[in-house]
Parts: structure tokens; sequence; C-alpha cells
């Protein structure tokens, strides 16, 4: 018996769960732009095809979800991935993400005489400054989504966790930078990088 | 309105300036000139200009004139002409308020860099390729920074189009193409294009750093931090100097100790012939800065005495940016230097031998944080080299997040988590990670990864979970279907043990033990000792085993804390005691605990000769026995064990099983016993009491391990019938939050919770003010039956604040866990230098 390909809805509760791993519906409900009703719904329909288990509150995917995600956004997506504009924005996030992520590792490490050592957050000028260049980071890529978004809108919701935790590590909650059990900046670029791929059927090269 | 009319400073102008007018980094340069530190010239545009600016919408109409006037003199100065040659004068542009904040413009190089300045540039330099990168670069910033671009070129960008320019083109046909590129490309993005001429850029640039002040970063910023909004910032204009205007040229960092190992003298590197950029991108390899001897020994000569000047000047070790023009040193920036752990010990140990600081001082430096990072157990050297020789190193990738841990082989994110839930070590080996890997990753001591390099999504995440990773070990080829990895002819499967060194990037084959490095080289020694003496503190470690135990004292500890339930897990005979216990029927058992205790303590006395041994008693409460007694069970059948005293003869046995041990063991030790949870002053006396009744050889000290609020507040009628005090701290913080005290020893929940701002105090880090009375009341206790000795039981990583607090309420006595002892030592000893300090204020006010 043939499965049948994902319907959208479906397409996003369950690319949503892949990439958290592990989460309520509140946060599945957010990265879906979609009402908590709308995404109950959807993950008992996952559940009944064995591609999402409900542990507690939170759902996690089966082992048949990534592949059922590939077949799905190879449909979907199709169009978007014919789409010279698409691979612009895709090109262009690639040089976007490795400065993203050099910056983040400057927020990590610092220099010492040529030696990598985790940075103490004692100097805020210097967390200053990587903070400022992260703001421009996120500022070019909310560009970029706003022109995904147009193609899906799940994309623009990237932008309103952006501004969640930039406003939060500007408030002082360093954490909010780099942590991977918090939503930080780099948990939703990361999670943004991983959607991309998947949208366009490209792969991760690291 | 300013008085005098003039918006501009010079650096070397006399005259009274403050940092309001000057701004921060302003200030700085203009008191650097005035000591004789050479820093290229330039002036400050004040705060004034930026007030006029947020008030009236526009720049001041006699600065532009003011600003031209600076700029002749700068010309006069430096021999070098603004907009055109022979020798371009170019200019940085910074932002620098009173206070450093987030969201202000930065800085924009080479300001002024017009066609005929870039062509005379080119000329100067007889480089048309360093001027082309000036100018992509110079066009990048002021397109970002001041047009607000975002679609920014990247530097790949420009390889590619100075590559189509061809070898011959002359500097004016370089010119043309990359500046008409660039602003095709700025003008597409933001509708804007940059100015050619350069004194419009001079001035666009300065009213861009008055226009950030309000960015929504910085007013942001000024909100939280309650700075005034009508404070305006300066602007720092100072002229570009070049290291790459031939052989008596070049630019170098200098740090006046190392910063690595935190040895003594000048170390750095200084690159001939280049501007900073070159060595930043690695296009060319720097030699050690003791070169410049050789090569230009004056300059040398003046550097190394800048660098003394600058070290006793800022008691600090710093860091100094520098270029030579033409023979002539110039400091682009100094800064106190950012140091390794190790380094920032061994300098602060130097700096009270050489009677820089005092030893408060020099405690100040250091960080917990630090002495934790020296103590880290690495693997052993021996056995590194012997993997090696065996041919165990499997391959190098790029070591991405440091440590040196072993673990079994896991592919499988969920098993890797499954199998660390089990209590095992985890490497996992990834081709690549992905967000769905974030489980595994948390799970796993370390993390090994195909592809990527130190920047990459996994070395992210590894380094902020602070655990370790290698990162790009291309030579793996990993099968996570068939759990198998493969390096040439070797394949290793899921579960075999390997090791890995996220410094080196080296992965072994097989198990690596671990050590603790040796104290000496990071002279750690020596600052606890002044800590120690200025604290005069006692600091008992926890520990189970007899090895632990010399370990210990081997560090220093004031003595050893036991409790007999870990006692007997560490020698696995916590389940086989517990079940002969309850095995006497209705009665308790108590004859194998006894035997079972004089030989594990005879074992532990005899490795702590002399010192302090403080027991504490079985508590049936402690989480592992519980769980091992199941005592929901064996409170139905013998309830008397759910209290403290409920079985008197479950304490004689102990207190007779410590005295046998005691006597067996040559030294003066003599054991004490602590029971837990005691709350009330009749149990106090009942223990006194049930140990009276012993043989007259048994009688040991006795007293009381208070873990409640009860408990405290009653300390001084408890103290009046105890010997010893012991005042466990998580637990009672625990109580007061109402919060199970395990969940103060892990990062979640209290992490998020905390974060969340739903608990104003993380009890894991402060000492709640609700129990700042408790602390007072125990304080007191002691000071009432002064035969009682006070202490404090500090579980888990000792946090600086929470050990402030105590020594201010008066407690000198500690235990903590072991790798904590010197952590704590250094707490106590800040804190009490920072009250002594505090006392010699008074007194001087006083007086």
């Amino acid at each position: 018996m043939t499965v049948a390909v994902l319907e959208k809805q479906l397409y996003d509760v369950l690319n949503a769960v892949v990439l958290k791993k592990m989460a309520d519906i509140s946060a599945i409900s957010e990265a879906t732009a979609r009402d908590d009703e709308d995404v109950k719904t959807a993950m008992e329909t996952l559940g009944e095809r064995s591609l999402v288990v409900m542990v507690g509150e939170s759902a996690m995917p089966t082992d048949e979800a990534v592949a059922a995600l590939v077949t799905a956004a190879a449909k979907h997506y199709d169009e978007v991935r014919q789409d010279t504009v698409i691979a612009q924005v895709a090109d262009k996030f690639e040089a976007v993400n490795q400065r993203f992520l050099e910056a983040m590792s400057a927020w990590q490490q610092v220099d010492v005489g040529g030696r990598k050592v985790a940075n103490d957050h004692q100097d805020s000028s210097y967390d200053a400054k990587i903070i400022d260049k992260m703001d421009k980071l996120v500022s070019r890529l909310n560009r970029q989504l706003e022109v995904l978004a147009e193609r899906d809108p799940r994309f623009g919701t990237y932008s309103t966790r952006f501004d969640r935790a930039m406003c939060l590590v500007e408030g002082g909650e360093i954490d909010y930078v780099s942590s991977p059990t918090l939503d930080s900046l780099h948990n939703i670029w990361f999670e943004f990088h991983e959607d991309l791929l998947r949208t366009l059927g490209r792969a991760r090269k690291e | 309105m300013q008085q005098d009319g003039t918006y501009t400073i010079a650096f070397d102008d006399p005259g009274e300036y403050d940092r309001d007018m000057l701004g921060g980094k302003g200030f700085g340069l203009v008191e650097m000139t005035r000591n004789g530190l050479r820093v290229p010239p330039g002036c400050v545009v004040s705060t004034h200009a930026c007030r006029h600016y947020l008030n009236e919408g526009g720049l001041p109409a006699s600065l532009a004139e003011e600003v031209l006037e600076r700029l002749a003199q700068l010309e006069r100065r430096t021999g070098k002409t603004f907009g055109t040659g022979p020798e371009p004068l170019l200019l940085s542009v910074r932002s620098g308020a009173p206070i450093s904040m987030p969201g202000m413009m930065d800085t924009i190089l080479n300001v002024g860099l017009g066609r005929s300045a870039a062509i005379a540039l080119a000329d100067a330099t007889g480089d048309t390729r360093f001027m082309a990168d000036v100018l992509f670069r110079f066009h990048c910033m002021y397109s970002e920074t001041v047009l607000g671009g975002l679609d920014v070129p990247e530097r790949a960008e420009f390889d590619e189009v100075f590559a189509e320019l061809g070898t011959d083109s002359d500097a004016g046909t370089v010119y043309d193409k990359v500046w008409q590129w660039c602003q095709d490309r700025v003008v597409e993005d933001v509708g804007e294009a940059v100015p050619e001429e350069p004194r419009q850029q001079l001035l666009g640039a300065v009213e861009a750093v008055f226009r950030s002040w309000n960015t929504r970063r910085a007013v942001t910023y000024r909100d939280l931090h309650a700075i005034p909004h009508d404070l305006g910032t300066a602007v720092v204009v100072q002229s570009m100097v070049f290291g790459n205007l031939g052989a008596d040229s070049g630019s170098g960092v200098a740090f006046t100790r190392n910063p690595v190992t935190g040895e003594p003298g000048l170390y750095g590197e200084f690159l001939s012939g280049s501007q900073g950029e070159d060595v930043v991108a690695g296009v060319r390899t720097p030699l050690p800065v003791q070169q410049m001897a050789e090569t230009m020994p004056a300059v040398y000569e003046e550097l190394a005495a800048v660098c003394a000047r600058l070290e006793s000047t800022h008691n600090d070790v710093m860091d100094i940016e520098f270029t030579v023009e033409h023979s002539h040193l110039y400091l682009l920036q100094v800064r106190a230097a950012k140091r390794t752990a190790q380094a920032a010990l061994r300098i602060a140990a130097d700096f009270v031998d050489e009677g820089i600081h005092s030893p408060g001082q020099a405690l100040q430096a250091v960080t917990a944080e630090h002495i934790r990072h020296v103590q880290r157990p690495g693997f052993a050297p021996d056995e590194v080299a012997q993997a090696r020789d065996d041919g165990r190193l499997l391959t190098t990738g790029v070591g991405a997040a440091p440590g040196q841990v072993s673990g079994r082989l896991t592919f499988d994110p969920s098993l890797a988590e499954e199998r660390a839930k089990g209590g095992e070590r985890v490497i996992l080996v990834r081709h690549v990670t992905s967000p769905t890997d974030l489980h595994g990753m948390i799970a796993a001591a370390g993390t090994v990864t195909a592809t990527g390099g130190s920047t990459s999504h996994a070395a992210v995440v590894a380094r902020a979970l602070g655990s370790t990773c290698v990162v790009g070990c291309s030579a793996l080829e990993v099968d996570e279907q068939a759990s198998t990895v493969r390096v040439g002819e070797r394949v290793l499967r899921d579960g075999e043990p390997v090791s890995i060194d996220g410094g080196t990037g080296e992965v072994f084959t097989g198990e690596l033990s671990t050590t603790e490095p040796a104290e000496e080289h990071t002279r750690l020694g020596e600052l606890l000792t002044h800590a120690h003496s200025s604290a005069d503190v006692d600091v008992l470690a926890k520990v189970t085993t007899p090895e632990q135990a010399r370990r210990a004292l081997a560090k220093g500890a004031s003595g050893i804390v036991v409790g007999v339930d870990d006692v007997l897990a560490a020698a696995g005979l916590l389940a086989e005691v517990s079940k002969t216990l309850r095995g006497g029927g209705g009665r308790l058992d108590t004859a194998r605990l006894e035997s079972v205790l004089v030989e594990q303590f005879s074992a532990l006395l005899a490795a702590c000769p002399d010192v302090e041994v403080g027991v504490r008693a079985l508590d049936v409460h402690a989480d592992e026995l519980a769980e091992v007694l199941d005592s929901t069970q064996a409170f139905v059948e013998h309830p008397q064990l759910a209290l403290p005293l409920g079985e008197p003869e479950l304490i004689k046995a102990q207190i007779r099983a410590l005295a046998t041990a005691a006597a067996t063991v040559d030294g003066s030790t003599t054991p004490y016993l602590v029971v837990r949870n005691l709350t009330d002053p009749a149990e106090a006396a009942a223990l006194r009491a049930t140990r009276d009744e012993l043989d007259e050889s048994d009688r040991l000290v006795v007293g009381a391990y208070v873990t409640s609020p009860r408990g405290a507040l009653l300390a001084s009628e408890i103290s009046a019938h105890s010997e010893m005090l012991w005042l466990e701290m998580r637990v009672m913080q625990a109580t007061m939050f109402g919060i199970a005290p395990r969940h103060l020893l892990a990062r979640e929940p209290l992490e998020g919770y905390v974060h969340s701002g739903l608990l104003g105090t993380d009890p894991r880090q402060q000492i709640d003010e609700s129990v700042a009375p408790l602390l007072d009341s125990v304080a007191e206790a002691h000071a009432n039956h002064p035969q009682c000795p006070a202490g404090v039981r500090l579980s888990a990583a000792v946090s600086e604040p929470v050990a402030a607090t105590l020594y201010s309420h008066g407690f000198r006595r500690f235990s903590v866990d072991l790798d904590e002892l010197a952590p704590c030592v250094l707490a106590l000893g800040k804190a009490a230098f920072a009250e002594s300090g505090t006392r010699r204020e008074q007194a001087t006010n006083g007086a």
C-alpha cells in the first residue's frame, strides 16, 4: 500500500516536531503559525500514521518521520525548487550563515595569543560588538525570510522567534545567544537552516 | 551652545577636558597622547556637537569648517594630504560615548579614499591590489554602517571582482572598476550611493555616528541601564597609519606577558611590510615580536619600554596593537589582555612576588572558574605517548571544543541518550549534525563529526554545552545505518571505546585514563596560601575513599568529612548491609553494619593521620539509601527508622565502629559522629546520653547535622547539648523554596525557571534573604556555645556570592566537595580581603 503524501498542514506540523525532536503543542503552534486546535488535530492524524508519538505532553517523531517529510517536500516545493529567486536566497544564505557561525564562535571563544579560550563574558564591549554583528546578520536573514515567507508563510515564524531571542539577549539574558536548550539565536538559526535544506532538497555541508 | 564655540579637540590640545565631553575612547586617546605614548594623531568631535545634532536635527553650522581646520592641522602633523597624494591622509571614524553601549555605529576605516587618494595609495605602497582591497573594505563598511546596507558584498566577491581586472590594469582603472561595482551594489540595496568626495565621506561618517545614538538597540540599552538619553556620543577622528610602506614599516600585536602561559617577558607577533589585516587573513605568517630587535632595534627598544610603562601604569598585563610606519611606532589599541586560566593564576602569583599587587588585589584577578579550569583532569601524558606509539591514533580532525574524554562509540543520538542515562560515557560520532541530534549531543561526553570546521553548528552547540568536540575528521567514513566507522582499513563498531581530545583534534581507539595536572606550574598553591592566611578558615573536603582522603589532604584540606552511607556505597556493600540490617525480625540487626564499618573506617582513618574527621551517620532519607533500602517498606517494618534518633542501637553501633577503627590506627585521629536532621535540643541531649551509655573507650564526640529551619532557629539550644554542629546549606535553601534538594545539584530545572523570571533568587548561586536570619541564629549559637564548633556544608560548585555571604555572617568552618576545595578557599580569601578593605576604609573615614 502506498502511503499518501503528507498534506501541507501535516507537513508543517511534522516538520516542526522533527526539528525540535521533542516539543509541546504551543511550541509547534508557534513554529507553524497555526492555532493549538489545528496542531492537535494534525498531531492525532500523524499519530495514527505512526509518524509521531506522544510522550506525556510532548510530541516526538518516529523513525519514519524524516523519510515522510523528504518525500512530501519534493512534492510541495517542486515549484519553489525551480524558482531562481529562491535559489538566489539560498545561495546568499550560505554566505550569511558562514558569518553568523563565525560570530557565534567569537561569542563563545576569544583569541588569546593565538589560542582559543572560552569567553568569560567579562568584557562587555567585546560582547556588545558581537551582539551588534549578530543583530545585523539576523536583519539580513529577515529580509531573506520575507522572500521565503511569500512562498510559504511558515518561514515568517522564524523572524518572530529571532525578535524575541534578540530582545532577551539585549536585556542581558545572554544564554539566548547560543544555548542549545533554549529558543536561542543559534537554535532558531540552526532549525531554519535545516528547514531550508529540506525545503530545497539540499544536503547539509557541515 | 558651548562657550568657546568649538566642537572639536585635538588629542594634543592643552586644557581640561572630561570624559562626558570626549567620550571614553576620545578621553583615552587624549590621556595617552599627554602621557607621551604615540598614537596616530587625530581629534575628537565632542558630545556637544552630538547634543546639538539631536536637539536641532542637524550638524552645527560651524562644524564642517572646524573639522576642515583640524584636517589641515593633521596634514601638517603627518606630512600627508587628505584626498590626494603623494601620501594620502586616510582617517578612521569611530563612535565614543561616555559609557560604551551596543547598537552604536562602530568604526569606519579608510575614510577619505577618493579617486586621487586611491591612486596615490597604490603608488605609495607599490601595490594596486592593496589599494583595491582597502577601497573594497571602505565601501562595504560605509555602505553597511552609514547607509544601513544589508546586502553587503562578501570578501570572496572581492577576489572575483579583482580577478576580472587583469594584472596589467593601472591604478585609475582598478579604482574605477571596483568603485563602480561596489556602487551599483549599494544603490540596488538601499537606493543611495557612497559619496566619492573625501570631505563628504568624513562628514557623512560623523553624522552617522550621531544618528546611531538613537538606534533601537542603543535606546533599549540606555532604558535598561538608566543611562540618560541626552548624554550624546563623541566621534573620534584619527589618522590611519600604514605598515605596508616598505621594509621600515610593519604591524603587530604585543602582550606585556605571555597571555597563554603567563610567563613574564614581551610576547607577540610582528609582520614587516604589512597591514594588520594580512595577519588576520593568514595571508602571511608573522614572526615573534623579538625578531624586531634585529630588524629594527631602535623601534623594538621603544616598544619594550612602552610595554613596561603601560604594564606599570595599569598594573595589569596589557595587549597592544601597533603599527610601525617609516620607523615610527604608533599604538593603535591598548587594553587589558585576555588570558588563559593558567596565565591568570601565574600572573596573579607573579604580581604579588614582584610587589605590583597586594595579595588581596591578586586574588581579585582570579576566579573560581580559573581554578576549576586548570584543575580539570586531562589524559595521562605517558598514556597518550604510548597510544601514539601503539598506532592507536585513529585520525586527527579539528579541535572545536576543548576537553579530553573517553567513552563508548555511539552513532545514534537516541542510543547515546539511553546509554548516558544508564551512567555510561558516550562519544557520539556523526557524519554531520543537525538540530535533530541535539539530545544526543547533550547526553554525550563528546561529539565527533566527519565534516565541518571550528565554526560549524556542531562546534557551536558543543561549546555552548561545555562538552568536548572534534569536527572535520574527513578521514572518517561514517556509516550510521551499519553503526560502523571506517578509517582506511580499520573499522570500529558501535560500543567500542574511543578517546578524543577537543584541543588537538585527535581521536584515539581505546580508553585513556585521566590525571589531574600538576599544580606548581600554575602557582595556584601560592595564591591559596594568601587566601588561607587572610581568611583564616578551616575547609574540609567531603570524601568517600582512603584514596580521595589522601588527595584531599595533599590539596590542603583542613580535614575530611564522610557519610556512612556513601562509604558503604563506594565499597559496594550498601545493599548487603541494608538487607542484614532489616533481617533481624522486629529488631534491627546492626552486627554486620558494625563489622563492615570497622573495616572501612580503619582504612579511611589510616589515610588521614592527625586531622579532623567528621562522620555523618547513616541517613535513611538520603536519596541513594532510600532506594536501596526500599524505605517505604522499611518504615512499615521499622517505623522508628524514619526519625533521626528512633533507633539508638543504630547510633551506638556506628559510634562503636568508629572508636574501634580509630584504635587500630596509630595516629591521633579521632573521628566524631554527627546525626542528620536533628531539630530539637532534646534530640541533641539524647544523642549525648546514648553515647554516654557506651564503654568509656568508645565515647566519641557527637553532634548535630542541621538541615531544617527549625534546627537552625534552635541552634543555640542544640549547641548547648552538642559538641559539634554542621549546617547543610543546600537542603536548607531547598526547604525554604519547597524544592527537592537534588534539583539544586543540576542545571535544569532551575536554570530555565530562574531565566523566565519566576524566581527572584537562584538558590544555587545566592543565599536567599529568608535564610539570612537562620544563618544569624547558627552564628549566634556558636558565639554562645564556643565549645561547639559550627560549620557549613556546601554541595557541588561553590558559588562565590554564597561563600562571601557565609563569611560575612561569621562562618569560618566549611566542608565542600573534593574538587571545590581550592575554589572555596579562593572565594573565602576574596571575601576576607574585601571585608578588611571595607574595615580599613571605615577606620580611615572615622579618623
